[in-house]
């Protein structure tokens, strides 16, 4: 089931058309990654997907309802998350926490406010103002506020971004898990694509405003055909160097490493190769190609 | 209409109230502090000019706090949002339009009325004045007309803030006083000179201050109250309207969006 259907969305400013008839859905339980570079369209349409930015045309559906003419009862269910936006910074985390489950009409709330502080491990900043915070727990506090009303359908702008490895770990865990628990649906932007990767089901693509693909990262990483073969090389690195030059084979030397951009294929016939002038290896490892070559592939061709 | 979302407004404007020096300076000090300039001001008066005046003018500078704090307070309101980028976090929640305004209205006006109890204390106890010689069911009427307005006045402003964003803030603070002359807060209407007069007559606190005025001096007011309360109803509609086009307009620009800084 259908949670989320964007049809034919298109945002203009001015003469300049930032999002493009774009049109996707989101099923229930499902982990969309909105993946572009910067300007590319995303964050246009997650403002339009959150109601604070009126599209010129096309429709937003949340729950088969119509965002626009139902957006007290569509936004109960919904909610956001951003680096980007703040909380009021002289209030504390649990005066800023208790009135926004007041707007979400929450039960319990004393109960849901310290249950929230305790799962993003907030307990001990409660009675901190939020200007008093480091970043990573300004961050982690949003995220709190994020789930604060058990939405159904999550909108993350850079979740992890200025969290500690180990905190975004345990985030992109938990995000799993609320998925798993609650059947949440999750909308991500990330510039992580190893993240985009370890979490989303599926990947919309934005570029120039337009949506240039649809699918699991693993689709569109296998749509490009260049691995990285990274060898150590004992003997013969100056013999390797001439053989990918005569073999118009791009790569890089890293002291006694050189990473190669090779065909998967045509890896066998080059390792031959090597071996027919000599060249003798330590250590071989072949990266297969990932979201973050597929990111680049797209954004370097435009 | 939701209480809890209109609790949520009045818990969000207590902390960021009692936390904030600005607010504190702006809403208490500065008010507080006009009150006492003024009321030195009248027990000069009182020596020259009479007692009768010397209190219009006291009582003046006192009701007049219940506009500039009623609209600041809506105003500056929003500006913390901005400031502090929560303006997407409040607008992504169910709160609605009403909601919103309403919320104001009745933080606004418990802010004024605060301030006027202060005001009015000191006036008392400091220059020998008590605010309730106007009358208590006048003075009620009185408040109620300027903090009808003030809610007018500063729901203008948040439709400007949200339409053009913090290049305009500066009139949260300044763009009143520029109506103050034109409303005859201080003198009454008749001094001021055609077409200034005429214009004045178009102000609902015009009348409620000249109610006011002819309270003190036992003139009978006659239908003042109705213009300002007619007056008001239209500016409240009219303030709305506006607002609300902003906010639409703002949210197609995309400074809506774009107030979070």
């Amino acid at each position: 089931m259908d949670v989320l259907q964007v049809t034919g969305l298109t945002k203009k400013f001015g003469s300049f058309t930032a999002v493009d008839t774009i049109s996707f859905s989101l099923k229930e339980g499902e982990i969309l990654g909105l993946l572009g570079r910067n300007g590319a369209g995303k964050t246009t349409t997650i403002q339009m997907l959150l109601g604070v930015l009126t599209p010129n045309s096309g429709s937003i559906h949340y729950f088969g309802k119509d965002l626009q003419k139902h957006r007290e009862t569509v936004l109960e269910k919904v909610n956001f998350s951003s680096t980007y936006t703040n909380l009021p910074w002289d209030l504390t985390v649990s005066e800023n926490l208790t009135y926004i489950s007041y707007l979400y009409s929450i039960q319990n709330r004393k109960e849901r406010v310290g249950k929230i502080a305790h799962i993003f491990r907030l307990e001990d900043v409660l009675n901190k103002q939020v200007r008093d915070l480091s970043a990573g727990q300004i961050t982690r506090v949003n995220l709190a506020k994020a789930l604060l009303n058990y939405p159904k359908v999550l909108l993350l702008d850079e979740p992890t971004a200025s969290l500690d490895p180990d905190v975004a770990k345990y985030i992109r865990e938990f995000l799993l898990d609320q998925r798993k628990q609650f059947n949440v649906s999750i909308i991500l932007t990330s510039h992580n694509m190893a993240e985009v990767e370890d979490v989303c089901d599926r990947v919309v693509f934005i570029e120039g405003g337009k949506i240039v693909a649809d699918d699991t990262p693993d689709q569109l990483a296998k749509t490009i055909k260049i691995s990285h073969v990274e060898l150590m090389v004992k003997d013969g690195l100056k013999r390797t160097i001439e053989y990918c030059s005569s073999k118009e084979i791009s790569y890089r030397v890293k002291g006694r490493f050189i990473v190669v951009d090779i065909e998967e294929q045509i890896i066998p016939d080059f390792l031959r190769g090597l071996m027919d002038i000599g060249v003798y290896y330590d250590e071989i490892a072949i990266e297969k190609p990932t979201l973050e070559d597929y990111f680049l592939q797209v954004t370097h061709k435009s | 209409m939701s209480f809890h979302r209109v609790k949520a407004m009045f818990l969000h404007e207590l902390h960021i109230t009692k936390r904030s020096y600005e607010v504190f300076n702006d809403l208490l000090l500065y008010p507080l502090f006009n009150v006492i300039v003024f009321g030195f001001m009248t027990l000069y008066l009182a020596g020259t000019t009479g007692k009768i005046v010397a209190d219009q003018v006291l009582a003046a500078m006192i009701l007049w706090q219940m506009i500039n704090i009623t609209q600041y307070s809506i105003a500056v309101g929003c500006l913390w949002d901005v400031w502090s980028r929560n303006l997407t976090n409040l607008f992504i929640t169910p709160i609605t339009f009403a909601e919103y305004l309403f919320s104001y209205a009745i933080t606004g006006s418990v802010k004024a009325i605060v301030v006027m109890i202060l005001a009015s204390i000191l006036s008392f106890f400091v220059f020998n004045f008590n605010i309730f010689s106007v009358g208590v069911f006048q003075l009620f009427l009185v408040v109620a007309n300027l903090i009808f307005f003030g809610f007018s006045f500063g729901v203008v402003m948040l439709g400007l803030i949200i339409r053009f964003g913090t290049k305009i803030q500066a009139f949260a603070w300044g763009l009143i006083s520029v109506f103050q002359p034109l409303m005859a807060v201080i003198y009454p209407v008749s001094v001021l000179p055609e077409p200034f007069k005429s214009i004045a007559h178009l102000f609902p606190p015009t009348y409620a201050f000249e109610a006011m005025r002819k309270s003190l001096a036992g003139i009978n007011i006659g239908m003042d109250f109705v213009y300002a309360f007619l007056l008001n109803f239209v500016f409240l509609f009219l303030s709305i309207a506006f607002f609300r086009a902003m906010f639409i307009k703002s949210k197609v620009t995309g400074q809506f969006a774009r107030l979070e800084g």
